[in-house]
């Protein structure tokens, strides 16, 4: 029964990290109607300047949080790229950011080599009810809680955030409003980068990151989101853990070879599922 | 008129270039016609059926190792050929059925699930040879005659691009492939008129990866080994840029999209493993190129490469008249 525990309470951890991701595609896809592809490449730049900056001597905290930044400039720089020019179809721009996600590993391997890299997190194991789990897990899940209380706060009360929300239920309502669609844009780009950088600041002490690391993580972190239709970053989040919960217990019960096939698995049925129940919207032919 | 004379002018240039290359130099060139293959079903799935796929390298794999598993088992080398593009249409039909319900984005990550799914299962299949792959897959031989020299791989790999040229040519100009570019700008209005649909868009994905198989069955017998580390998300991200540089929906385009990309991966891997050169450069410059190739051609030459040259040679005339 312990082990169980265990392995909910890891799954937990490694869960909220495919959430963050999801939510970061949700949060751009819902303003832009662009999957970023790159959103998996944000996560491991994240990684490895954090691993960067920490062998630097910054403290903890501060090198996490700037490598967080880090990222999400470089999301908004992704977002230009997608989306800057006028006309991009969602299509196009879905293209344009596989390039960029490609662009992502000739930098990595530039700057970082190939060889998997990590850094030390939080110490030491806690015991819950008679599981053992490491630390760094518990911390994993106290820092993402709050980031989704925040991000729900953040698109529902301020005036930014209901911008965002206007320009993802009626592009062109909120144009005729006066807000600046484009703009809206590069900044879901910008808050996806950031929530993409969390999670692999977040997941690397206890996953080691390699450059080619971001095709797992966009996947997974897809997988989640596609629970909510890529629409709602709370479903991302139950979608996310449900994955990170469900690969543990798999893998913990002896399939550890067949860990990301059931996360893939699951992803196709639900996406098959959701299609047969409710045609999905047919994207508008350019 | 003119388009037969270049079509035969290049046909007669690809069978008379082979001798004249060295050993590694035919090693690309055979790389650079497989490559080719897989893309011209790429173009033809992406730019008449309309759905983008990031899982071609899967059919790539069950071709090569189909071939490979009937060889090393003693089957007849020649059949493992045969087997290979059949195999491979029947995995797509079979896949295709519930993943063509799936649109855009929804398609594309599927397909590399469906990639990702292969891999895994491959690595981890005792019968495949798991993670080391296949090995000592015989030399083909067709009819008592044994290729074991890569010229002859060479010819045969003209000879099967050739054939998917022609497939595919008779394919575009038939009554299905107007259907086929009808359900492209319009999936509504191509079923209101009486296409069937779902029926097409499995038979062009079937299709495109029966093309795939054959190259991979090709590529078996040309290295003798495959392993799933042959057949990364990469190579498929490869096949799409090639597709895209070279301009959805052209057969054309998807031979010079292949060549453009393989040479100049090959440049730059060559300029990458100069002495002096680190020891990633080879890796950075070929991922440089696919993105940079990829974005720079989305954004500024949305068709192509070869529409926009084709666009181009009327005006120049015209020009050229006035004057």
């Amino acid at each position: 029964m312990s082990d169980l525990l265990q392995y909910v309470l890891t799954g937990l951890g490694v869960g909220c990290a495919y959430a963050l991701v999801g939510s970061g595609l949700v949060a751009i896809y819902r303003v832009t109607r662009v999957v970023n592809f790159a959103q998996g490449g944000l996560a491991v730049l994240g990684a490895m300047s954090a691993s960067t900056l920490l062998a630097a001597g910054l403290p903890h905290g501060v090198a996490e949080l700037l490598a967080v930044g880090l990222a999400a400039g470089a999301g908004l720089l992704v977002g230009l790229v997608a989306i800057g020019k006028p006309g991009t179809s969602p299509r196009s721009s879905l293209v344009i950011t596989l390039g960029l996600a490609v662009f992502g590993y000739a930098v990595a391997v530039l700057l970082w080599g190939d060889q998997p890299r990590s850094f030390p997190g939080l110490p030491g194991a806690v015991s819950l009810a008679g599981a053992r789990v490491q630390a760094h897990y518990l911390l994993v899940v106290a820092v993402t809680v709050p980031v989704f209380a925040g991000l729900a706060l953040f698109f529902s009360r301020t005036y930014l955030g209901k911008g965002l929300s206007a320009c993802a239920s009626n592009p062109y309502a909120a144009r005729i409003v006066g807000i600046n669609v484009t703009r809206m844009g590069l900044l879901a780009f910008t808050i996806g980068g950031a929530l993409g950088g969390l999670a692999g600041v977040l997941v690397t002490p206890v996953q080691q990151v390699t450059f080619d690391s971001d095709v797992a993580l966009v996947v997974n972190g897809f997988a989640a989101a596609v629970l909510g239709g890529l629409e709602r970053p709370g479903l991302a989040l139950a979608g996310g853990l449900l994955l990170g919960v469900g690969q543990t217990v798999v893998a913990g019960y002896g399939g550890a070879a067949y860990q990301i096939e059931v996360a893939l698995v699951l992803m196709l049925a639900v996406m098959i599922w959701r299609s047969a129940r409710r045609p999905l919207v047919e994207e508008p032919a350019v | 008129m003119r388009r037969g004379l270049l079509l035969a002018g290049l046909g007669a240039a690809a069978l008379a270039l082979p001798p004249l290359l060295s050993g590694r130099e035919l090693t690309v060139f055979v790389l650079l016609g497989l490559a080719a293959m897989v893309t011209v079903g790429l173009s033809l799935l992406m730019g008449y059926a309309g759905q983008v796929s990031l899982g071609q390298a899967s059919f790539y794999a069950i071709g090569a190792y189909t071939a490979g598993l009937l060889a090393v088992h003693g089957a007849p080398t020649m059949l493992g050929l045969l087997a290979a593009p059949v195999v491979a249409a029947g995995f797509a039909a079979a896949v295709g059925v519930p993943l063509l319900r799936l649109r855009g984005h929804y398609l594309a990550f599927a397909t590399l699930a469906m990639q990702l799914i292969l891999l895994g299962v491959l690595s981890q299949a005792e019968w495949a040879g798991g993670a080391i792959g296949l090995q000592g897959i015989p030399y083909l031989s067709i009819g008592g005659l044994e290729l074991t020299e890569d010229l002859g791989y060479a010819y045969l790999t003209v000879a099967a691009l050739a054939l998917t040229l022609l497939v595919a040519h008779h394919i575009i100009g038939s009554r299905a492939g107007r259907g086929l570019r009808a359900l492209a700008t319009s999936e509504t209005a191509a079923a209101a008129s009486g296409v069937p649909v779902g029926r097409y868009r499995l038979a062009v994905f079937a299709l495109s990866a029966a093309f795939a198989g054959l190259a991979g069955g090709i590529y078996a017998f040309f290295l003798g080994y495959v392993s799933p580390g042959s057949f990364p998300i990469l190579l498929s991200i490869g096949y799409l840029v090639m597709a895209v540089v070279g301009g959805l929906g052209t057969l054309s385009g998807a031979v010079v999209g292949a060549a453009a990309v393989t040479l100049l991966v090959d440049l730059l891997n060559t300029v990458g493993t100069q002495p002096g050169m680190p020891s990633y450069a080879p890796s950075v410059l070929s991922y440089a190129v696919y993105s940079v190739l990829l974005v720079l051609v989305v954004l500024f030459l949305p068709r192509g490469i070869v529409p926009a040259l084709r666009d181009l040679p009327p005006r120049l005339l015209s020009r050229g008249d006035r004057a």
